[in-house]
C-alpha cells in the first residue's frame, strides 16, 4: 500500500501557544484513521495543515507526495480542490444553494461542473429525492449527506472528517457513520476527527493526542473489528 | 455556475442587496439629476442671461474718436465710419452663427424736432426686422431680442413706416406734443433735409439716453441722416460660456502678436463658444470693425456661469461619494454575515479571485440596476428641479446613460474594495471554527 499521508516532526504555534509539537506519522492508502483526543489537544489544528488550510511553524506534511508546507497561498487552493474533501461537524453547506447546487460547488471551483455526476453523488448518499432542496429544508442527517457527498465529488486523495457525526442525534449518527465505512471499504482513505471513543473504535488505527503531542498508541483497533 | 451562484444569491439572499441597490439608486439619480442641469444649465443660463441684452458691441474701425456720452453717438452725420446694413446676414454664416441670438444695428441722427422746441437724437434702430440670410433664408432680430427690458407704453413702429417711439423723459418733459397718436416733424439738425412726419406709436423707457430720443424706424433714420443702408453700431447678443485660460490666451493672442496659439490650441479656441472666439469670427464677416465685449455683462455671466457649475460638480461628487459610502457599508455587512460562506468556498478550492470575482459580479449587476433605476429617478428629478429653476423641464440626456452606469459601477467597485480586501484575506480555517 501506497503511503498518503507523511507527516515527520510537525510542530505549529499561535504566538507562544504550541499546538503540535513534534508530530510524525504516516497514513497508508485506504487507511481509515481516527485522531482522538481533548479539546485543545492540536486535533484540529493537524486536520487544518493536513487541509492546507493552515501552515506548520515546522516540520513535514506531505499528502499524496506533495510537500503542504512549501505551497504558496496559490499552490494551496489548488491543493485544497485537488486532493482534500472535507467533512465539517457544522456541515458548512451554502445556504441558498440547493443540495445539488452545494455539490456542484465544489466540482465549480475544481474544474467544470456536471450536474449529472453531482447527481449521482446524491443519490449515492440517498438524497436522490432531495436534489432541489435548501439546507434549511434538510434535517441535520442529511445535510451531513450532502456534505459527505460534496466531499467525494471531486475524486480527493484524502476525506478529512472533522467530527462528522457531532451535531446529529443518534439515527443520523449511524447513517453518517455507515456511509463512511462503505467509503472505507471502497478504499477510500479516511483521516476523522472525533471525540467518542465508540466511533474511533469504528476506524482501523486511532491517534491519540494530549497537549500537542501523539499519545504512543498500544495496538491498532480496527484491524480486530474488521 | 457563476450565473447560478449571483442568481440564486439575489433571489434568496436579497436584504443586503436592496440595501446596496437603494443606495446606488439614490445615488445615481442626484448624479443623473445633477449632471443633466450642468449639461444643460450654461445654455439655459446663457438664455437666461440674454434677457440683460447683448453683450458685444460693433463699431466701425472708427477714422474718428466716437462723441458718446451717455451712449449716444453725437457726432455730425458727415464724420466718422459707418457699417453697411447689406453685411448684416454675415453673421449668421460664422461657426457660431447658432449661438448669435440676435443683433440690432443704430445710427444715431442729431436732428431737430419743432414740437420738442429744438435739437433732439433721433435713433433708427430695428424692433422686429427680417435681415435676409446669404443661405436664402430670413432672421428675425431687433430690438425684441437684444433689448427685451425696455418698456413700451403703447406700441412699437411698423419697420420701415413713418413712425416713431418717444422716450419717456422726452415725453414727460413736452406731454402735449408727445403723445400716442400725435404727429411730430423731425429734421436733420442743420436744418437743410426734408421734413419727416412721425406718428407716435408709443412711449418708451429703456434707462439710457434713449429716453431723452426718438426712436424711429433704422430706414427713416438712414433717410434723415442721408446714409441709406448704413448704421453707426451693432449690438449682438450671443450665447458664450464662460471664459477660460485658453479663452484669455485667445483674446490676447488676437491683440499681442508676441503671443501665439499651437494649432491644437486655436482649433479649440476657435470652435469654443468663448465671447473672444465670436468677436474674432464676427470681425472675419464685417471687417474693418471693432468687435468689442460688454465687459460687465460679459464677467457677470462668466462668473455666475462658473459658479452655478462648480457648484453642480460638487453635488455630483457629494452624491457619488455618499453613495460609494453607503455602497462600503452594506458591503462590509455583507462580507461578514457571508464570511462562513466564503470560508466554505476557499475550503473547497476558490481561490481569492473567485472569491472576490463572485462578490465583484454581484456588485456589478447592483451597479447596472442601481445605474438604470437612478438614471431614471433621476431624469425625473432634473424635469423637476429644471421647472422649478428654470421655469422648463430639463430634457433627459441619454448621453448620460453610459456616463452614469459606469459610474455607478466605479462607486460599488471602489465601495466594495476594502470588504473584498478583507474578504480575499480571510483565513478558513479560523471562519470554519467560528472564529
Amino acid at each position: 500500500m501506497a503511503t498518503v499521508v507523511q507527516i515527520e516532526n510537525l510542530r505549529k504555534e499561535f504566538g507562544k501557544v504550541c499546538a503540535l509539537d513534534g508530530v510524525s506519522f504516516e497514513i497508508q492508502e485506504g487507511e481509515w484513521i481516527a485522531i482522538m483526543g481533548p479539546s485543545g489537544s492540536g486535533k484540529t489544528t493537524l486536520i487544518n495543515i493536513l487541509g492546507g488550510l493552515d501552515t506548520p511553524t515546522s516540520g513535514r506534511t506531505i499528502v499524496d507526495g506533495v510537500d503542504v508546507g512549501r505551497l504558496d497561498e496559490a499552490g494551496l487552493t489548488r491543493f485544497r480542490a485537488e486532493k482534500i474533501g472535507f467533512v465539517f461537524q457544522q456541515f458548512h453547506l451554502v445556504s441558498y444553494l440547493t443540495a445539488l447546487e452545494n455539490v456542484m460547488l465544489a466540482q465549480y471551483f475544481h474544474s467544470t461542473t456536471d450536474e449529472r455526476e453531482a447527481q449521482q453523488a446524491l443519490e449515492r448518499v440517498g438524497l436522490g429525492d432531495r436534489l432541489e432542496h435548501l439546507p434549511t429544508q434538510l434535517s441535520g442527517g442529511e445535510q451531513q449527506r450532502v456534505a459527505v457527498a460534496r466531499a467525494l465529488i471531486n475524486h480527493p486523495k484524502l476525506i478529512l472528517a472533522d467530527e462528522p457525526t457531532g451535531n446529529l442525534d443518534e439515527a443520523n449518527e449511524k447513517i453518517v457513520l455507515d456511509l463512511l465505512r462503505e467509503l472505507h471499504t471502497e478504499g477510500r482513505t479516511i483521516l476523522m476527527v472525533t471525540h467518542a471513543p465508540s466511533i474511533g473504535s469504528l476506524a482501523d488505527r486511532r491517534i491519540d493526542f494530549s497537549h500537542g503531542h501523539l499519545v504512543p498508541q498500544l495496538a491498532p483497533v480496527g484491524s480486530q473489528r474488521r | 455556475m457563476l450565473a447560478r451562484l449571483v442568481r440564486e444569491s439575489f433571489t434568496r439572499n436579497p436584504r443586503r442587496k436592496i440595501l446596496t441597490g437603494a443606495a446606488l439608486v439614490v445615488g445615481m439619480a442626484v448624479a443623473t439629476a445633477t449632471l443633466t442641469i450642468a449639461l444643460e444649465v450654461g445654455d439655459r443660463l446663457a438664455r437666461e442671461f440674454r434677457n440683460f441684452g447683448a453683450n458685444l458691441l460693433v463699431t466701425p474701425h472708427s477714422d474718428t474718436l466716437p462723441v458718446e456720452i451717455g451712449g449716444v453717438d453725437y457726432r455730425p452725420v458727415n464724420e466718422g465710419a459707418y457699417l453697411q446694413e447689406a453685411d448684416l446676414g454675415k453673421l449668421k454664416t460664422i461657426f457660431w452663427r447658432h449661438n448669435i441670438e440676435g443683433f440690432t444695428p443704430f445710427l444715431d441722427v442729431p436732428a431737430s424736432v419743432a414740437e420738442a422746441g429744438g435739437a433732439v437724437t433721433v435713433i433708427g434702430t430695428w424692433f422686429e426686422h427680417g435681415v435676409p440670410v446669404p443661405d436664402g433664408t430670413t432672421f428675425k432680430t431687433g430690438l425684441s431680442i437684444t433689448h427685451p427690458w425696455w418698456k413700451i407704453d403703447g406700441g412699437w413702429f411698423q419697420d420701415g413706416a413713418a413712425e416713431c417711439v418717444v422716450g419717456a423723459a422726452l415725453a414727460a418733459k413736452h406731454p402735449a406734443e408727445f403723445k400716442i397718436g400725435g404727429t411730430i416733424n423731425v429734421v436733420k439738425d442743420d436744418g437743410r433735409g426734408t421734413k419727416i412726419p412721425l406718428t407716435i406709436t408709443g412711449i418708451v423707457s429703456t434707462g439710457d439716453a434713449g429716453d431723452n430720443s426718438v426712436l424711429v424706424p433704422l430706414s427713416v433714420a438712414q433717410k434723415l441722416s442721408g446714409h441709406p443702408g448704413e448704421f453707426r453700431s451693432l449690438f449682438v447678443s450671443a450665447l458664450t460660456k464662460p471664459a477660460d485660460a485658453l479663452a484669455e490666451r485667445g483674446e490676447m493672442a488676437q491683440n499681442d502678436k508676441n503671443i501665439q496659439l499651437t494649432p491644437t490650441e486655436y482649433d479649440r479656441w476657435f470652435c469654443s463658444p468663448y465671447i473672444s472666439s465670436i468677436s474674432f469670427q464676427i470681425k472675419t464677416v464685417l471687417p474693418r470693425t471693432d468687435v468689442r465685449a460688454i465687459r460687465r455683462v460679459a464677467e457677470t455671466e462668466g462668473r455666475v456661469l462658473l459658479r452655478v457649475s462648480t457648484l453642480l460638480w460638487i453635488v455630483t461628487l457629494a452624491a457619488l461619494i455618499a453613495a460609494a459610502l453607503a455602497v462600503a457599508a452594506t458591503s462590509a455587512t455583507t462580507v461578514l454575515e457571508r464570511r462562513s460562506e466564503i470560508g466554505v468556498m476557499k475550503a473547497l478550492g476558490a481561490s481569492n479571485f473567485a472569491v472576490t470575482g463572485l462578490f465583484l459580479l454581484e456588485q456589478l449587476m447592483l451597479a447596472i440596476f442601481g445605474g438604470t433605476v437612478g438614471f431614471i429617478f433621476g431624469a425625473g428629478l432634473a424635469h423637476v428641479l429644471g421647472n422649478s429653476v428654470f421655469g422648463t423641464p430639463a430634457t433627459p440626456q441619454f448621453v448620460l446613460v453610459p456616463i452614469v452606469l459606469g459610474l455607478a459601477s466605479i462607486v460599488a467597485l471602489v465601495g466594495s474594495l476594502i470588504p473584498l480586501r478583507r474578504a480575499a484575506h480571510l483565513r478558513p480555517s479560523l471562519i470554519l471554527r467560528g472564529q
